[in-house]
């Protein structure tokens, strides 16, 4: 028996005027208890179809939807017992914050479990939880977008869920207040220790928080991992370039062993890599190159020549554009403030970062 | 804001309107309480005679009442028949959706009187005695298309997830529609409601065709207009105006009340 939420080859069909089409391809996940667990990708990957099938909100196609090994895909939404917070906070306008609040406490599926006297001191519990004690009897239309965030938050908190859905929560707040809300978001599940599955565009966010990340692309799950694993080693091309504005450079698998892997670019320079990866010699491969892990090097073994194309002054650092010879591509480089700069068209060389550069098949 | 063009002339312009739609309106209402039995000049002096006659009248007592008795039918079926209508076509998937929204909308199209023949046919073979109920039942499946239309538009407007929300804390449809949709709606039904009585109130095309023994105001009305303007029509009319004003006021009340609460 698994704790947790599995999904198993979930699928979800779209009739969108005419032509059907899949916003959710065969998702097979599994998020263990307690953890924090983001699905990240670009919008129209199926991230949000995903979470609002676990939720049952979304009935799948086909798949299966498991909660701590039972089957739940045909369950209503009414008995999930699992919270979701929504993008648009769909606070209860017409109710103040304490009974929007309440709400989950007061359904009839819920009477009895409390009194009239317990479920005002959790509600006031619960919005003391979210720094908003003394907005209780405030209708949401004169609360902040942030406070009204906060608000779906302690809603979602207080009847207890085991699981806590999040739809891109913070999409409609703003940059200062989104990074205030995300240290609240991790505080928040380390004290209460519940699963909490998090569905957003914004890669920082998703790096910030989660335990693990599902990168996700045309509905099909990219790759499943640790942010470092997804960061420091993705799976394909398309999450090594949707991570952290990697530069993947075409070359040739020249030769591997136990736990090094050396690659020919374009233009004959070879660099060795630690790690290891899936394709034998000869045959093409990327070669993902991220700024903060080039330097410049005198020109020898385990260099790449390039051109300085243009550099711009970042105040933390200078960052170089590089475009490497043989038409390779193009990659940037970060260098001290404190060095000379470098003059633009200059031919230079740059030593690869031999742990943190990676080689993609795909 | 910068004025329109020449300011005077635009109050002019806006003041002739004005006067252009509602003089008639408070001549009507002035002469409701002239000492005369003529509706015209002169002024001899105010009265409240005519009001007293008013009340005294039975017949016409027992119009204004039918009229208030088919109003409240017709918004109590287009209420019952429209709202669930409303929620459906926001709600569900079925096949003829899009031919049914279309379609609802002929009854306030057509012309009053071809309602009328098509539904005066159809009683008569059925067999169906005219009285104030076929009136009631005429027009108000003429005018449940404003409940819903408004409703609909209303439900689109407030979108799906704050019901999704309610449903995911484990309230059930009962719940979600009693405490969610219904607060969400409130103020677009009550303005259906309003305006489904007022033109109930004063519909003659569809009435005249449909009505038995029992008249309602504007049948009632028509009947003694056909002999002359009598200063009692100018006090029952003068009555229908103020029930109107306190109609609109009510209706703008509450469709503010609930404005700042949409938008949260």
């Amino acid at each position: 028996m698994t704790t947790g939420i599995e999904l198993r080859n979930l699928r979800k069909l779209f009739d969108g005027h005419g032509h059907a089409s899949w916003a959710v391809d065969g998702v097979d996940m599994t998020i263990g208890a307690g953890k924090f667990v983001t699905l990240l990708g670009p919008s129209g990957c199926g991230k949000t179809t995903t979470l609002r099938m676990i939720a049952g909100l979304e009935i799948p196609t086909s798949g299966q939807i498991f909660r701590d090994g039972q089957d739940i895909t045909d369950q209503p939404v009414t008995d999930r017992d699992m919270r979701m917070v929504f993008q648009d906070f769909a606070l209860f306008p017409n109710m103040t914050i304490e009974d929007n609040v309440a709400f989950g406490l007061r359904v009839k599926s819920k009477r009895g479990a409390y009194s009239e006297a317990q479920i005002k001191r959790r509600v006031a519990e619960f919005l003391d939880l979210v720094h908003l004690k003394d907005h209780a009897y405030k209708k949401p239309h004169q609360l902040s977008g942030g406070q009204k965030q906060r608000v779906s938050l302690a809603r979602a908190l207080v009847t207890d869920p085991k699981v806590v859905l999040f739809d891109e929560p913070l999409g409609s707040l703003d940059a200062n207040l989104r990074k205030i809300m995300q240290l609240e978001l991790i505080r928040l599940h380390r004290e209460l220790g519940k699963t909490f599955i998090y569905v957003t565009h914004d890669q920082d966010e998703a790096m910030a928080m989660s335990d693990a990340i599902a990168v996700m692309s045309q509905g099909k799950v990219m790759q499943f991992g640790t942010p470092r694993e997804i960061y420091d080693r993705p799976a394909n091309r398309y999450v090594a370039s949707f991570i952290g504005h990697a530069h993947i450079v075409n070359a040739t698998l020249d030769s591997k062993e136990a736990d090094t892997v050396t690659v020919c670019l374009g233009n004959g320079d070879r660099v060795g890599l630690r790690g290891n990866v899936d394709a034998a010699p000869g045959s093409a491969v990327g070669l993902m190159l991220r700024a903060e892990d080039l330097a410049f090097a005198d020109a020898g073994a385990d260099t790449i020549g390039g051109k300085v194309i243009d550099s711009l002054y970042r105040g933390e650092y200078v960052e170089y554009v590089v475009a490497l010879n043989g038409n390779s591509g193009v990659v940037h480089v970060h260098a001290r403030t404190d060095l000379p700069p470098v003059a633009h068209g200059l031919a230079v060389a740059l030593k690869v970062n031999p742990v943190k550069a990676h080689v993609v098949v795909q | 804001m910068r004025a329109f063009g020449n300011r005077t002339l635009v109050t002019a312009l806006a003041m002739s309107v004005l006067a252009f739609l509602y003089a008639p309106i408070l001549v009507m209402m002035v002469f409701s309480f002239n000492d005369s039995q003529y509706t015209g000049l002169p002024f001899n002096g105010f009265t409240l005679r005519w009001y007293g006659e008013l009340f005294s009248d039975n017949q016409m007592l027992m119009s204004i009442w039918n009229s208030i008795f088919v109003g409240i039918g017709v918004v109590a079926i287009s209420v019952l028949f429209g709202l669930p209508a409303a929620i459906a076509l926001d709600r569900y998937e079925f096949p003829g959706k899009g031919l049914f929204r279309r379609i609802v909308m002929l009854p306030i199209v057509l012309p009053g009187i071809i309602t009328g023949v098509a539904l005066l046919s159809f009683y008569l073979t059925i067999h169906l005695r005219l009285s104030l109920y076929t009136i009631m039942l005429g027009q108000g499946t003429a005018l449940m298309c404003i409940t819903i239309t408004e409703v609909f538009a209303r439900l689109q407007q407030l979108g799906k997830s704050q019901a999704e929300a309610a449903a995911n804390l484990g309230a059930n449809d009962w719940e979600i529609f009693r405490q969610v949709t219904l607060p969400g709606i409130r103020s677009a039904l009550f303005g259906a409601m309003l305006i489904a009585f007022s033109i109930s109130f004063d519909e003659i095309a569809v009435t005249f065709l449909l009505t038995g023994r029992e008249n309602t105001l504007p049948m009632t009305l028509w009947s003694l207009l056909r002999r002359e303007v009598t200063p009692e029509v100018n006090a029952v009319a003068t009555l229908v105006v103020f029930l109107s004003i306190i109609l609109i006021v009510a209706g703008m009340y509450s469709s503010r009340g609930h404005a700042n609460e949409r938008e949260a």
